[in-house]
């Protein structure tokens, strides 16, 4: 357009910007996002660390049922006497492996049939999309709890894939709504009409549009995965393999009656504050995420 | 037209009155004008035509003329004064909500969407009526369809409508419609034919100009378009990035522009006859809010006749002839 | 014609769904480790109850013959189905489970019918409140709060009730839907009772509920706000009631669909905070359920959850299609 002519003479050239660059002072604008993304890391290295630091069974102590705090145990100790930061600790990896693999298989799903259905339109999109309805229609927690009865998904790779399998209708919605008006546009046309295969088109054209849509629901199904896990687990719904947070709390509550001692307490609010940390981390990272890929939003 | 003749022998009291006009955008790198210190008088009973290409701040200063700038904008400073209303700045909002629509009405540019779309025309158009009190409803509805049937709209299927149900040019006709329902004294039209195709569009002017003319009225007509400025107006104002470049009798300035601005955009006016490379576009862009220099004329990066002069020192809109106002540096005569 | 023909379309979708989630859970059964079924007759017949008496005595309680081809048993289950004979419960023996399910699913409405109906009228309420007042202290701390309650997960909002309502401050009961002295019955003491007991659980639901409603509802609210009908309707010095008429109508629309999606969704959606207040609906059935090995009633349950929300789909779009003008006459 004209107008560029007289910008690039009143305004510096504007240069395209390199990527990681950008993510980088993104990230460092808000104080907020900087502490997020450590939030973010503390945790992913007790993920991949702290099972190395313990024994693999957690050793227990009876004469020190619910200890307070003391330097020993700064979080006190559970109902057997064990500490509950080692809980913690080695119970991340289990937590934060799983949801991410839920959070993985949510967006490989929802991404490739939407844009299956989206690119190819006509009976596929049909098919796909009844298919999308029928997972959208039964709710999750009932039919994982019939599931359960079935399969017992109890490895992280089988808890992420069965949490991924249940919820990737609303982003398959999302990204068939997308690129069904992607494929509309000019460069999508003019692809076609180069006799480009539909494979280069959907891959190398139309995904690159997509992508910051799906890694932003990447970041939120992780969330979305961590409650829905550990929901599983409290209700007892997947049965316990190892020790994690979500085993924490089912004990804490329904087995031990840590609700109803003072004493307990520490036991039950230290897996809901871990929980409730990492969520806070993943929001005030995907705020700088936001940013990075909508950068209109910034303001003129 | 006898409306020139009338106002250049007679400066009777205008029916508005600008005075020292800014209004400013807040950005994240400070406050802009959009329009900046104007001064302008509107005749009464006239048809002023406010040109310029997008960003030189005329649909601004209609939304500035209803006291309805928005945020991040907001008139800086200056007055707007309204014969026998008062200063429209200094307004509280109930007696600017009785204003709107009853003493001045605007027609917005691209009216697509301007009717609520949950309600039939003829509902919200008794909204209106009982918003400023209106004692014969019926009476708004029985010269709506009047009106409906003059601008070709098939007047009772138009009122029994949603507004889904009307194509874009039925919904523009629609807007005018509403801004006629109350019989105010001053209209203000921002781009009000852009929606229609050619015909429909001098059908529309020529329904304006006939309804402007039967009730006396005030009209405001802001428009890109030189060839509706021709057709339609009595005056003319040039703006260029928020600031009157030229202001002058419509004849007057098309036969004979001053300012190097209004003489580019009547160049690019193309032709019916003759050949198209006689129509020149302007060269440039027009420029963005926060690239209007602060000191020296604002045009001239894109001025053919640009001199030393024009880079420090800023031209004052000077009275050339009666009624004639141009900012520029050059030695003019009209 | 084209409303029938709608009409028609979204109840064949709909008969379709049951029938996906009917042939589903009967497949899924087969599938068990150990058959239920065929565990069942097992034990009849080892316990010395002759071939045919345990062979009529299963087939009674699951609704469907053991033995024969497994296409035969599915049409077998698909016409006691439309019978709506769910077959008997095995954790209480000889109790059918469509009874079962009705004891259960009034208690499940009734709370989540009030705590949706709380979180609704709240949450967009204050939706309002956060759009409209959006620069102002107010609207912003009511964005934060809905912010903070819709980021809070529900385990934990009803585990935070539990502790603080029925252990530390001991303000309300806990562990049943009434208390079990008083006869059940119309009576004020009984409704008075229900009443009592149902607070906690209603008000976990709803506070969990509300911060999404007000989010939803405000950003619909700041999206009308914008659309250029709305500037219109103040340019043209329409008065500030007419026009948050014409804000909360058109606002109002898309949540309105969600608000009969989440309808369907109730019954299965409480499943969390009827377990942690033992709170006997029918999430609470579904899950003890698969404790007690309960299949027959493990099936009814889900196949009424997901009933729920494919009736509700329905009847969203057809609501829907009533009070958007746009759609009932494209």
């Amino acid at each position: 357009m004209a107008s560029m002519n007289v910008q690039a003479k009143a305004l510096p050239p504007l240069r395209r910007p390199n990527g990681w660059r950008t993510a980088g002072r993104v990230l460092v604008r808000k104080p907020g996002r900087i502490a997020g993304l450590v939030i973010i890391l503390t945790f992913v290295l007790m993920a991949a660390f702290g099972p190395l630091l313990y024994p693999a069974t957690l050793p227990s102590d009876a004469a020190q049922i619910y200890a307070p705090p003391s330097l020993a145990h700064p979080l006190g100790t559970d109902f057997q006497g064990t500490d509950v930061l080692a809980e913690i600790i080695t119970g991340a990896r289990f937590v934060l492996l799983s949801a991410f693999l839920a959070a993985f298989f949510t967006v490989v799903f929802g991404t490739v049939i939407g844009l299956a259905a989206g690119y190819a339109r006509g009976l596929v999109d049909s098919v796909l999309m009844r298919i999308t309805d029928v997972f959208l229609t039964v709710p999750q927690f009932p039919l994982l709890i019939v599931l359960s009865t079935v399969w017992k998904f109890s490895s992280p790779l089988a808890l992420g894939f069965v949490l991924g399998i249940t919820s990737w209708g609303g982003l398959a919605r999302a990204v068939r709504s997308q690129t069904l008006s992607l494929r509309e546009r000019g460069f999508i046309e003019a692809a076609r009409g180069l006799g480009l295969s539909n494979r280069h088109i959907v891959t190398k054209e139309i995904f690159p549009n997509v992508a910051p849509f799906v890694v932003m629901n990447l970041l939120f199904a992780t969330t979305g995965s961590i409650y829905s896990e550990i929901t599983l687990f409290f209700l007892g719904i997947v049965p316990f393999s190892n020790n994690n947070w979500g085993v924490m709390l089912n004990m804490a509550f329904f087995q031990s009656g840590a609700m109803y001692t003072t004493s307990g307490l520490l036991y039950l609010m230290s897996p809901l504050a871990c929980i409730m940390l990492v969520t806070f981390g993943v929001v005030l990272v995907l705020d700088a995420v936001d940013e990075i890929f909508n950068p209109r939003l910034k303001g003129v | 037209m006898a409306a020139v003749m009338e106002q250049s022998t007679m400066p009777a009291a205008p029916e508005v009155r600008i005075r020292n006009l800014s209004v400013a955008y807040q950005t994240s790198t400070g406050l802009f004008d959009a329009v900046h210190k104007l001064d302008l008088d509107i005749p009464k009973a006239s048809i002023t035509a406010v040109i310029g290409e997008s960003g030189s701040g005329k649909s601004t200063l209609a939304m500035a003329m209803l006291n309805s700038v928005t945020f991040p904008g907001s008139i800086r400073s200056g007055t707007i004064e309204y014969a026998g209303r008062g200063d429209i700045v200094t307004f509280d909002r109930e007696r600017l909500r009785r204003f709107r629509g009853e003493h001045a009405a605007m027609v917005f540019q691209a009216s697509q969407d301007t009717l609520n779309p949950l309600k039939r025309v003829g509902a919200q158009l008794l909204d209106l009526a009982r918003s400023h009190g209106v004692k014969d409803k019926r009476k708004v509805l029985r010269e709506a369809r009047e009106l409906a049937e003059r601008m070709a709209l098939p007047a009772d299927r138009t009122l029994t409508s949603y507004q889904h149900e009307l194509s874009g040019g039925m919904r523009q006709r629609v807007s005018i419609i509403f801004a006629l329902a109350l019989h105010p004294q001053i209209v203000l039209l921002d781009e009000p034919t852009t929606a229609l195709d050619v015909l429909s569009q001098s059908h529309v002017l020529e329904i304006i100009r006939e309804i402007h003319r039967e009730r006396g009225l005030t009209t405001l007509l802001i428009t890109h378009d030189m060839g509706v400025v021709a057709e339609l107006s009595d005056r003319v104002v040039v703006m260029y990035a928020g600031r009157i470049a030229e202001d002058a009798p419509s004849r007057e300035l098309l036969r004979r522009p001053l300012h190097p601005y209004s003489q580019a955009l009547i160049r690019a006016i193309p032709r019916l006859t003759g050949p198209l490379d006689d129509a020149q576009a302007l060269p440039g862009a027009p420029l963005e809010l926060r690239q209007i220099p602060k000191a020296g004329c604002v045009f001239r990066d894109r001025c053919p006749a640009r001199m030393p002069v024009c880079d420090t020192g800023t031209p004052e809109l000077r009275e050339v002839a009666p009624g004639r106002r141009v900012a520029c540096h050059l030695e003019v005569t009209p | 014609m084209n409303y029938l023909k709608f009409l028609a379309k979204k109840l064949l979708g709909g008969l379709a769904m049951v029938y996906v989630v009917v042939t589903f859970t009967f497949f899924l059964i087969r599938l068990m480790p150990g058959n239920p079924v065929l565990a069942r007759l097992t034990s009849l017949l080892q316990s010395g109850v002759p071939y045919q008496a345990a062979k009529q005595q299963v087939a009674a309680m699951y609704g469907f013959m053991p033995h024969g081809p497994l296409i035969v048993q599915y049409f077998d289950y698909l016409g006691q189905l439309l019978h709506l004979n769910l077959g008997l419960s095995i954790a209480y023996a000889g109790v059918s489970v469509t009874h079962i399910l009705m004891s259960a699913a009034p208690w499940t409405i009734f709370m989540v019918l009030l705590g949706l109906f709380f979180s609704f009228i709240l949450g967009v309420a204050a939706g309002v409140v956060a759009a409209v007042w959006r620069n102002s202290i107010i609207g912003q701390s009511s964005t934060f709060l809905a912010t903070l309650l819709h980021g809070i997960p529900q385990f934990m909002l009803a585990l935070a009730f539990l502790y603080l309502f029925t252990t530390e401050w001991r303000l309300f009961p806990f562990g049943a839907p009434y208390d079990a002295a008083i006869h059940p019955g119309f009576s004020p003491a009984f409704v008075g009772s229900v009443a009592y007991h149902a607070i906690l659980p209603i008000l976990a639901y709803a506070i969990s509920g509300y911060g999404g409603w007000t989010l939803a509802m405000k950003s619909s609210v700041i999206s009308v706000l914008g659309d250029e009908y709305i500037l219109a309707a103040e340019l043209r010095g329409l008065t500030r009631g007419i026009r948050i008429r014409y804000v909360a109508r058109n606002a109002f629309l898309p949540l309105f669909t969600s608000l009969t999606l989440s309808l369907g969704f109730m019954f299965g959606g409480a499943i969390v905070i009827e377990t942690i207040f033992d709170y006997p609906g029918l999430g609470y059935l579904l899950n003890n359920s698969i404790g007690a090995q309960d299949y027959p009633v493990m099936q009814g349950a889900f196949l009424i959850i997901t009933a729920a929300v494919i009736v509700s789909n329905i009847l969203a779009d057809l609501l829907y299609s009533l009070i958007d003008p746009r759609i009932r006459r494209a």
